[in-house]
């Protein structure tokens, strides 16, 4: 009972340092119909470098993910994500933006990162997820990635066939985990703010 | 743990251990190397090449396009310079779209959009496989401007090449970037590997050394048991190895110590039974004389002339001298088993030893029928090949002696009237000679089995118990065994084992 006490203490400490740790941003929440409609930027992830690559006229993707989670706790409470295809037009002028199956064409860089990095009344879950988590203290956490390789695509690139070894699997999981990360990443927490009743 | 567990342990931990050492520093090297070689900056950097080549060519393409928009434009000016209207335009254009494949359609207004001329391809192609973009040119016509449109299209597939090619320059970049932590994540997964097999190898090491160390364990304690004077120690023995070997011979070890010691003790009891028979011996025998003296002189000295009297002299005389008889016989036979020397041991054939019983034998039935020869059929037999032995053969003779009298004895008592049956018979086994002797009467009760060789016990009542102690003790003394159990034929087997001079 002591050791189930302590591992329970030590991961409230861990979830608590690892909270304080993150940078809070503003990141603007209003409630509609029980559910969180959320507003951020999160164009600081496009540096330099990235600014020069979405503009290389190769397939770049920007995703960004939005989980809400109880305060001083691990538990998320559900999560939102978008990803945002942006391809330079190398046959004319402007950018070409995919947001799940639609497109659009946008003129300029810094219009085609408003539009996947500027985030505004974005809904996170359903009014059913907060339903039990009324009166308490939430945050909303923030990560947006550049170029992430996603797991199917990545699987498909790095050793596509399982192969007859049984030991192979887990050391290129571990691999692709690896490779496939996103080249840049940053990520922040909104301030605590109470479920509406 | 014992310590030599414990060693064997250590022994098998360090030599794995030492492997897994030995097996990670060499393949991280290896693992190292063969990224490299797999993951080289040369692919990296054509794999580079390859993309931007693919986009210098859609860069081209473009320019190119561009170049076909002036010449259009060129074309437009030319021939409004040349006829002054726009009547002869399309003709112009369709030559142009027929020239330059590029060109989709060309599509001509002034200024307030109103279309004055266009062209484009009769063909449609698919859906998505071509980009298409406007280049927008403006021509001079007397003073009014004419805007073209000029509709130019490349194969879409170029640029999805394009993105197939960049997708695997990236994931090469990032394999190229990482390649020093890959590597170590594939030395981590081999060490983790290695670190399992070697576990398991351990454990099954320690299960197997375990069952080993036991049975060494075992053997330890039970050399203290010994050691301690335990004779009765007796060790499993089930698989078929050196251990087993060694277990094995420990056994036969603690069998022969617990022999010898039975021997020594028997010896020792025979020796101390020899001595009291030699003073019991001497204490009788010294007033039997003049007891039977002074009965005599009674009985001859009697003159009276009470005849009551004499009758009763002649009586007590006749019981004196008759107990006196008795106990000469016993002493004489104490005396016997005292002086009973130590066997004087030389090869000899057994065969031999048996043919000079089998001669006494008529000699022993008319001992045993005190007169007249007992009617015990008494059967003789060895085998046809000398079976050599060191032996006494006097004292060895007065043992078989001794075993066979007390058989017709039993049979005679048992069939007075005749249809008993000994057998005496001599063989010999790889080791050992044997003397058998069998017989048909009543046998011996198994209790008693244990004590039928001790000094003085007897069942009869004319016995002294001395003849199978002295079996014993000449047996023991030529380094044998004797054994009694129950015949086939249902009456008392005794069997004298005698190591053989030679094994066959």
């Amino acid at each position: 009972m002591r050791y189930w006490l302590a591992a329970a203490l030590l991961l409230v400490t861990a979830v608590a340092y690892a909270q304080s740790h993150l940078p809070a941003r503003e990141v603007g929440v209003f409630w509609s119909r029980g559910a969180p409609r959320v507003s951020f930027s999160a164009r600081d992830l496009a540096d330099e470098r990235v600014r020069q690559e979405l503009t290389s006229g190769l397939r770049k993707r920007l995703v960004v993910t939005v989980e809400s989670h109880l305060k001083s706790s691990n538990r998320r409470v559900t999560v939102r994500q978008f990803g945002c295809d942006v391809t330079s037009d190398l046959w004319d002028d402007g950018y070409l933006i995919r947001i799940g199956s639609q497109s659009e064409r946008l003129k300029t860089v810094e219009q085609a990162i408003d539009r996947c990095l500027v985030v505004r009344g974005l809904f996170v879950g359903e009014p059913a997820s907060y339903e039990a988590h009324k009166g308490k203290e939430i945050y909303f956490f923030v990560r947006a990635e550049f170029n992430p390789i996603s797991k199917k695509q990545c699987s498909e690139l790095v050793r596509p066939t399982a192969g007859s070894d049984p030991i192979g699997p887990i050391t290129v999981n571990i691999v692709r985990r690896r490779i496939c990360q996103a080249e840049r990443t940053i990520q922040f927490r909104s301030e605590y703010l109470e479920v509406p009743e | 743990m014992s310590r030599f567990e414990r060693k064997i342990l250590f022994a098998i931990g360090l030599s794995v251990f030492l492997t897994l050492g030995g097996s990670v520093f060499l393949a991280q090297g290896a693992l190292r190397e063969v990224y490299r070689v797999g993951v080289n900056e040369r692919f990296g950097a054509e794999l580079v090449h390859g993309v931007e080549a693919r986009r210098a060519q859609l860069m081209a393409l473009r320019s190119g396009s561009e170049q076909v928009a002036d010449s259009v434009q060129a074309a437009v000016e030319a021939e409004l310079a040349k006829s002054r209207s726009t009547s002869g335009l399309t003709a112009v254009m369709r030559v142009l779209l027929e020239r330059y494949d590029v060109v989709q359609g060309i599509r001509i207004t002034d200024d307030e959009g109103q279309e004055v001329a266009s062209v484009s391809r009769e063909d449609d192609p698919p859906a998505g496989a071509l980009r298409t973009s406007t280049r927008d040119r403006e021509a001079d016509a007397g003073g009014r401007k004419l805007r073209i449109a000029v509709e130019v299209a490349v194969p879409e597939v170029y640029f999805e090449r394009l993105q197939e090619a960049g997708e695997v320059a990236d994931v090469y970049s990032r394999l190229q970037r990482q390649s020093a932590s890959v590597s170590e994540v594939y030395i981590w997964v081999f060490g983790v590997l290695v670190f399992l097999v070697i576990v398991v190898a351990f454990l099954i090491g320690a299960i197997v050394s375990r069952r080993v160390t036991r049975r060494v364990t075992a053997l330890a304690e039970a050399s203290r048991q010994v050691g301690a004077g335990d004779l009765t120690v007796t060790l499993p023995t089930g698989a078929t190895d050196e251990v087993t070997e060694l277990t094995q011979a420990f056994n036969d070890m603690v069998r022969d110590l617990r022999d010898s010691r039975t021997r020594i003790e028997y010896l020792q009891r025979i020796s101390a039974w020899q001595d009291f028979a030699r003073r019991l011996a001497h204490e009788i025998k010294n007033p039997l004389t003049p007891i039977q003296l002074a009965a005599q002189e009674l009985d001859e000295t009697y003159d009276g002339a009470d005849e009551a009297y004499r009758k009763k002299l002649e009586n007590a005389r006749a019981i004196i001298e008759e107990e006196v008889a008795t106990l000469r016989r016993l002493v004489g036979e104490f005396s016997a088993f005292a002086k009973l020397p130590r066997a004087d041991l030389a090869p000899a054939d057994l065969c031999e030893l048996i043919q000079s019983i089998e001669g006494s034998v008529p000699a022993i039935l008319e001992d045993v029928g005190r007169g007249s020869p007992a009617p015990v059929e008494v059967q003789v037999s060895c085998a046809t090949e000398p079976i050599h032995v060191r032996m006494d053969p006097m004292m060895l003779k007065r043992a078989v002696d001794n075993i066979l009298r007390n058989a017709i004895q039993a049979v005679y008592e048992a069939k007075p009237s005749g249809g008993g049956h000994v057998l005496v018979r001599v063989y010999a086994t790889d080791d050992s000679g044997f003397i058998e002797v069998r017989d048909d009467g009543p046998g011996i009760a198994r209790e008693n089995w244990d004590r039928v060789f001790d000094p003085y016990y007897t069942s009869r009542a004319e016995g002294t118990g001395l003849g199978l102690a002295i079996v014993k003790k000449v047996v023991l003394e030529h380094g044998g065994e004797v054994m009694l159990d129950r015949a086939s034929e249902g009456g008392a087997r005794f069997s004298i084992e005698l190591p053989l001079m030679e094994s066959r």
